[in-house]
């Protein structure tokens, strides 16, 4: 599923919600390595490797460039020319990729030919995870017995608080491709458990290189986006654009400075275009914020959706244009109260053998 | 037939959000303070909060000192239709006739008794929501084929929510057919303040219901 999703058990009427909140995306993608047995040999692998390289190189000489200096992109590139498709699915486009990117890795035969497996834990079923498990855990036992030495000679340094919003645990279907194995739900919690209780002890940075391993630096929202600097017109006022989209609305707006706080839509004042007390807060809502209610002309375009749509697009396209003027940690605080984010909700479709979107027909015993 | 594969999950609600955008937070005086003044907690919230991706803000939710969430929530639970343009006008047309009724008594009032009216209608309309909240509720068990009705303690949402359904409702329905909606939900609302009228009656009915069963208390599990 695309969407995120909170399930519930449908069970008798008085069945508890079980919440399995999980990510999507990019992040849900199907782990075919735990699946099954081996289903492509490595000779096989090698070969389709050597196919790659040498098809690298013919395609090189076609598209007339350097076969030694052709990267990936340049492959998509040309790619894209030779066979264009008009398919809205990218992965059901032709495409030309390294053989590792298109068969996933997969676990090796884990018995030998007489029959007896590698690995002491192959009985257990999750080989992998249970030997995981036992490391984590050898790690902080090791970690105790070092903190007890130190306790017992009163050398114990005193726990920093480390600072751990910029960073998370690898997600489950992470894990799973690490461990070429599939996980249930407790699995994953119990291991998660367990890295939060090393992360609680004050010696764990002996052990911080295993840590790191299941780790994941989260960027700061901010530095995503990338704010322009200020323009200047003939007259020398500095003003800056923005633009802004709310369900089918769309809008250009020019933020002025050295204003009154005078803001025409479609050559129309606000009092008239916006008879609705609602939108012309909603308008005034990013100047309101920043406390620079009079002090910026606005001139904007508007087009599409209706009357509370057009306000919501115009506001998004103020708050944009508004960056410009503004130091980085308003802006921050901007997008902390959700002025900077596109409004993702749309009309939902209407489904076939219902009447709308969620009403069903009326049910009828006869 | 869509969910024949899910034997027992049905999908009950779904956001076009992400499941790990947060929700905006519009305060302006929470943004002013300054980094020194903030306590431990705030100080990590804020970290944790430059990293999450964060919801846009609804189109009723605004900065402004006329915004209020509880006044929101109830002019949204007086819509119909979908009509927020009209259920407003009614709003503010009650907030006015609020007023002005106050604004009577204020200037007939005696000297010493001038301060003890009360003009704004904003803090008429909270005191009096207050005033009508149930604290406890009665929720229906059902034990060895019998339904009971056992004495509940109430959430603060759920009570809330019982004021403002008991005033609308109250409104809707025991008025005469000239009178308009502002005038009698003002008329309902100053009872209230003064901790009389219909709603008042009903809030302390309930409480006698509770009270009266009190012996099937121990039927509640949570």
């Amino acid at each position: 599923l695309r969407l995120g999703g909170r399930w519930s058990a449908a069970g008798g009427p008085r069945a508890q919600a079980l919440r399995l909140i999980y990510t999507t995306t990019p992040v849900q993608r199907k782990n075919v390595g735990a699946s099954g047995p081996e289903k492509y040999t490595e000779e096989f692998i090698k070969k389709q490797i050597e196919e790659f390289n040498l098809g690298k190189r013919h395609l090189a000489n076609m598209m007339g460039e350097d076969p030694e200096t052709f990267t990936q992109e340049d492959i998509d590139r040309a790619v894209a020319y030779l066979f264009p498709s008009g398919l809205f699915d990218k992965q059901a486009r032709p495409m030309m990729k390294h053989p590792t990117e298109i068969f996933p890795e997969q676990r090796k035969i884990q018995w030998g030919e007489d029959g007896r497996p590698f690995h002491f834990l192959f009985y257990t079923g999750k080989q992998s995870y249970y030997s995981l498990m036992h490391e984590t855990y050898e790690k902080l036992l090791n970690v105790q017995k070092y903190q007890d030495q130190l306790t017992a000679q009163d050398l114990l340094p005193q726990k920093e608080k480390k600072n751990l919003a910029g960073s998370r645990w690898l997600t489950k279907i992470e894990l799973e491709e690490m461990l070429l194995e599939k996980l249930s739900d407790d699995d994953y919690s119990r291991f998660i458990q367990l890295l939060e209780k090393l992360m609680t002890l004050p010696c764990v940075d002996m052990e911080e290189k295993h840590i790191r391993k299941f780790s994941k630096e989260v960027p700061t929202q901010l530095k995503k986006v990338v704010i322009e600097p200020l323009k200047y017109d003939e007259r020398g006022v500095a003003f800056s654009t923005g633009e802004g989209t709310r369900k089918t609305a769309k809008a250009t707006v020019v933020v002025y400075d050295n204003g009154t706080g005078k803001i025409t839509v479609n050559g129309i004042d606000i009092l008239h275009y916006f008879p609705v007390l609602q939108d012309r807060e909603q308008l005034l809502f990013p100047f309101q914020f920043l406390d620079r209610v009079g002090k910026h002309d606005m001139v904007c375009t508007v087009s599409g959706g209706g009357r509370s749509t057009q306000a919501g697009a115009i506001r998004l396209a103020s708050a944009k244009a508004l960056r410009s003027f503004v130091t980085e940690k308003e802006v921050e605080f901007m997008r902390q109260a959700g002025l900077l984010t596109l409004d993702p909700r749309v009309k939902e479709r209407k489904k076939p053998g219902q009447e709308g979107a969620r009403r069903k027909f009326t049910w009828k015993k006869r | 037939r869509l969910r024949a594969w899910l034997p027992r999950l049905t999908q009950v609600r779904w956001s076009r959000y992400d499941p790990s955008y947060v929700e905006p937070e519009v305060n302006k005086e929470l943004y002013r303070k300054p980094w020194e003044e903030l306590s431990e907690e705030e100080k990590e919230k804020l970290e944790l909060k430059a990293v999450q991706p964060i919801k846009a803000a609804p189109p009723a939710l605004s900065t402004s000192v006329f915004s209020d969430p509880m006044i929101s929530k109830f002019t949204n639970m007086m819509m119909k239709d979908g009509n927020k343009v009209l259920a407003r006008s009614l709003m503010a047309q009650t907030l006015e006739a609020i007023k002005r009724k106050q604004l009577e008594k204020y200037h007939k009032a005696p000297e010493d008794e001038k301060e003890t009216i009360e003009c704004n209608p904003y803090v008429i309309f909270h005191q009096a929501l207050k005033n009508c909240q149930p604290i406890i509720g009665l929720s229906s068990i059902t034990k060895g084929g019998k339904t009971y009705q056992v004495p509940v303690p109430l959430k603060d949402n759920r009570k809330r929510f019982l004021a403002m359904k008991w005033l609308i409702t109250e409104c809707r329905e025991n008025k005469n057919r000239r009178m308009l909606m502002p005038e009698k939900l003002s008329q309902e609302l100053l009872q209230a303040f003064n901790n009389e009228g219909p709603i008042i009656k009903k809030k302390h009915v309930l409480h006698k219901m509770a009270e009266a069963n009190r012996a099937y208390a121990h039927f509640r599990w949570w």
